[in-house]
């Protein structure tokens, strides 16, 4: 199993007072008040500042139990201007994308694809902590799928080991090599015909999301 | 005083409302009144802060004295506002009202333009087209027409019988149709009302009654209205009386026949229990129903199903008011105003699926709850759910089918008093702990916030959150045999699964499935979601953009009890209002047809929705009945050989008024033409 919590959070020192550590309230001055508009204008984002704070999203999550801040404090926290808090926040990584939030949302709020841009600008703005698994397995997933067009399990896990956590690669190998036995593991590359096709595709695909974000 | 209206000469008095900000803010009004001022024929040209204020409308009449104007064009807001106020004052001033033309700059161009120079560029055209036209106004005459003052009321439900009630105790005759064997509508149903706990029977059944013995009303029930014709002041109406295979006049509600009825127990779903009891073939919805009388369903009836039946029920009245050859019949009254208050519709709770209703038997809605909880009701008031078990918890979830883009947008507005109202009759019932799952609590009326403080010292749960799913799978050993409710306490933070006995649904209401069909009979409009619109939703709540024909209760728009008896209350007033001034004025805006040009096509009789074109057999040509035109313009687009004409809108009028918009100047043309036309 991949740990959830593989290094836990780097505390925010930007406060030279140790009281602050303490401290609960939260100054209007520490807040980026742009942040939910920038947000609402990406992707799918238009609606999310018609959310009445039904707790819908939160109550149907099945990931929820284990979020940091629930899908509607996220969704609060982005319009109100925590960007801190909501880019660093585990919730946005623990999102599976399974749209029950997005179905049920009563203002039809995007949430899912909120999730997404939320990761994105995390990323962008390069605030999870530097071995975070999701995102390094969503790259060295994508990184793979674009060279060879098929996914390849064994070298994937590898290089997420390697960029993430060594000391659980030695921890699986006994279940990778059962796997391996029964052939439903190899370090065989598999690729598909017409790769620059795809990479085509891809590389369009990148262009217009750029331009739409 | 010299009469301006006819010297030969345009003299054309222009003026534009700043509207306070409202337009000078978005249009440079000074500008825009300099402009116009240098059009050929205008001899004033002003603006003024407040147009419609007592000072403006005097400018209007003092400057048709000093410069001699003989027409007047005003720059402002929507006709629809003040056309008579301003028309009213160029009547005083000495000029036929209808040398008048109103420029609409407020919702047209300054509500709805961003940049000011292009506004104010629209302004500029907008008033230059109506300068143009007026050229070519004509002396009009205004029209009366008699008003019967006999009422119609549609609907008898809380709304409807307070209308009817108050139309007939100042002495006006009413026909109050409803389309179900009883009035009452969906008050009838509920146990009690908040925020007092009256017992809406108690209270109901009064008005009910009165309505019954008044000797003003006519009452039919179990009929419903086919078609209407006419205009205000003089509807003709149809109403198809179902055949309810009883004489009503002969029937006293013994109830005899409905216990010696072939079927032992009831059989089939009682409507009016919402389907928690049986009834047989013969009944009648309620103890208190009006009038008192059985009725007979057919679809149910062994007699008229297999014609093979013992027919006990005719054996047992010895009255003999049971008819089964009964027919439908038709009736025609003429009416001159219609208060309309056909109610509305719960939101079906299948609809959300994940609340599982009609998956789970013990999750009902709150009208369901309404029934069992009733002293009259399937259980006579005790609490048995349908699995014939006693809840010990309960859940009510708010906001089913409201606030939601997935089905209805609006507020219910009832749903939250009424949930918590059944919060505590559920405990009083039963001393089960009640949750109630809310989004906001809209408790916004008079003792109504009083009310949700009462509750809440009750120890009745409050769960600020929108449920999720009812589900029945437990996660744990407390949470077995029940349902339970998934909801985010977002006042504490977390995710929490509450396991109850028994769901209530505060389910939304909704326009009635008919709803369109009533709109396109009785010709009035309706809001997006399908709730008949009122003329202005806050100074005309009551009145439709057809004359005559006024609105009441929810079919108006989501509303609680004391609301709709004052907007029914409002309804008969204005009803009154037109019933009292005897006559209503017509907008002179009618067709007529120049005899000579008509070729008795007859293309125009079809279009024509009032039916005000008819056709004369010896002379083969078509004219129009004045009083049913209303002005719509359909057969003067049609007429092929151009020979209907329409006043206020003739085309000497519509093309100079193009012309004037698209900037072609012949206006010295038109004032010669004017002059000839005038």
């Amino acid at each position: 199993m991949i740990s959830l919590f593989p290094l836990g959070f780097v505390e925010n020192k930007s406060s030279p007072d140790p009281r602050d550590k303490m401290r609960k309230i939260k100054y209007e001055s520490e807040l980026d008040l742009k942040f939910g508009e920038q947000m609402a204008a990406k992707a799918y984002g238009q609606k999310l500042l018609s959310c009445i704070q039904c707790g819908t999203c939160s109550s149907t999550c099945p990931l929820s139990d284990y979020m940091d801040y629930t899908p509607r404090k996220i969704i609060a926290m982005t319009r109100e201007g925590f960007r801190d808090e909501v880019l660093n926040s585990l919730t946005i990584w623990l999102c599976s994308s399974c749209y029950a939030c997005t179905v049920k949302c009563p203002r039809q709020i995007h949430i899912t694809d909120v999730m997404y841009t939320l990761k994105r600008e995390a990323i962008a703005r390069g605030v999870y902590p530097k071995r975070y698994p999701i995102p390094i397995f969503s790259r060295e997933f994508f990184n793979i799928v674009r060279k060879q067009g098929r996914n390849s399990e064994a070298i994937l896990l590898i290089k997420f080991y390697l960029k993430t956590n060594l000391f659980m690669m030695f921890k699986q190998a006994f279940m990778g090599l059962r796997l391996m036995r029964t052939g439903r593991f190899s370090f065989k590359r598999d690729k598909i015909e017409r790769i620059d096709k795809l990479q085509r595709l891809l590389k369009a695909a990148e262009s217009i999301e750029e331009v739409r974000t | 005083m010299p009469n301006h209206q006819n010297n030969g000469n345009m003299r054309i008095g222009y003026y534009v409302c700043h509207c306070g900000h409202n337009i000078a803010n978005q249009v440079d009004v000074e500008a825009l009144a300099a402009y116009i001022s240098k059009l050929p024929g205008v001899a004033v040209s002003r603006s003024y802060k407040y147009m419609c204020s007592d000072p403006g409308q005097e400018l209007i009449q003092q400057d048709i004295k000093d410069h001699g104007l003989n027409r007047i064009v005003v720059a402002s807001c929507s006709p629809l506002l003040h056309e008579q106020t301003f028309r009213k004052a160029v009547e005083k001033g000495g000029l036929n009202p209808y040398f008048f033309q109103m420029v609409n700059i407020r919702e047209n161009v300054s509500w709805v333009h961003e940049d000011r120079k292009e506004a104010t560029q629209k302004a500029m055209d907008l008033s230059r087209a109506a300068v143009h036209r007026v050229f070519f106004h004509k002396e009009l005459e205004k029209k009366y027409v008699k008003i019967n003052p006999d009422a119609l009321v549609v609907g008898g439900g809380i709304a409807g019988i307070h209308a009817a009630l108050t139309l007939a105790n100042s002495g006006k005759k009413v026909y109050l149709v409803e389309k179900e064997p009883t009035i009452g509508g969906h008050m009838a149903q509920f146990d009690k009302t908040f925020p007092t706990l009256d017992c809406a029977a108690c209270i109901l059944t009064p008005k009910m009654s009165a309505v019954k013995s008044h000797p003003n009303i006519t009452l039919w029930t179990y009929s419903e209205v086919t078609n209407v014709s006419g205009y205000v002041g003089n509807y003709i109406v149809q109403v198809k009386r179902k055949p309810r295979y009883i004489d009503e006049k002969l029937c006293v509600g013994c109830l005899a026949c409905i216990d010696e009825c072939v079927y032992k127990e009831g059989k089939y779903a009682d409507e009016f229990n919402m389907g928690l009891s049986k009834r047989k073939p013969i009944y009648m919805s309620f103890p208190q129903a009006t009038p008192k009388v059985v009725v007979i369903d057919p679809e149910t009836c062994i007699q008229f199903k297999s014609g093979k039946c013992k027919q006990t029920c005719i054996e047992s009245c010895d009255r003999g008011a049971i008819d089964l050859s009964q027919k439908e019949t038709n009736e025609e009254v003429n009416v001159g105003t219609i208060i309309l208050s056909t109610g509305y519709r719960t939101f079906d709770a299948h609809r959300v699926p994940f609340y599982g209703y009609g998956k789970y038997p013990n999750v009902y809605t709150s009208l369901e709850v309404e029934r069992l909880i009733n002293a009259s009701g399937p259980t006579g008031g005790e609490l048995i759910l349908r699995d014939g078990s006693h809840p010990k918890t309960v859940g009510i979830i708010h906001c089913v089918g409201s606030r939601d883009r997935n089905t209805n947008r609006w507020c219910s507005r009832t749903c939250c008093m009424y949930s918590l109202k059944l919060a505590h009759l559920l405990k009083e019932h039963s001393g089960a702990e009640v949750y109630n799952f809310y989004i906001d609590i809209r408790a916004a009326g008079k003792a109504y916030e009083e009310f949700y403080d009462k509750v809440l010292e009750e120890n009745v749960h409050f769960i600020r959150g929108r449920v999720a799913e009812v589900i029945d799978w437990a996660a744990n050993p407390a949470e077995e045999g029940k349902l339970i409710i998934r909801a985010e306490d977002t006042m504490i933070g977390t995710v929490r699964r509450i396991p109850v006995d028994m769901v209530v649904l505060a389910v939304g209401m909704e326009p009635r499935e008919d709803a369109q069909a009533v709109r396109k009979m009785f010709n009035i409009s309706c809001s997006t979601e399908g709730f008949f619109l009122e003329r202005h939703p806050k100074l005309a709540p009551v009145d439709t953009f057809t004359d005559g024909v006024f609105i009441a209760g929810a079919c108006q728009g989501p509303k609680d009890i004391p609301d709709s008896v004052a907007q029914a209350g409002a309804a008969a007033a204005q009803a009154m209002m037109l019933v009292d001034t005897g006559e209503v004025e017509l907008e002179p805006n009618t067709a007529f047809i120049t005899e000579e040009h008509c070729s008795g096509c007859k293309s125009c009789i079809p279009l024509c929705p009032f039916h005000a074109i008819l056709f004369n057999d010896t002379s083969k040509k078509a004219y129009i009945n004045e009083a049913l035109c209303k002005g719509c313009g359909t057969c003067v687009a049609a007429c092929p050989s151009g020979s209907i004409q329409q006043n206020m809108f003739d085309d000497a009028e519509i093309l100079a008024e193009i012309n004037g918009l698209l900037a072609i100047d012949n206006s010295e043309f038109y004032e010669k033409e004017a002059i000839h036309v005038g």
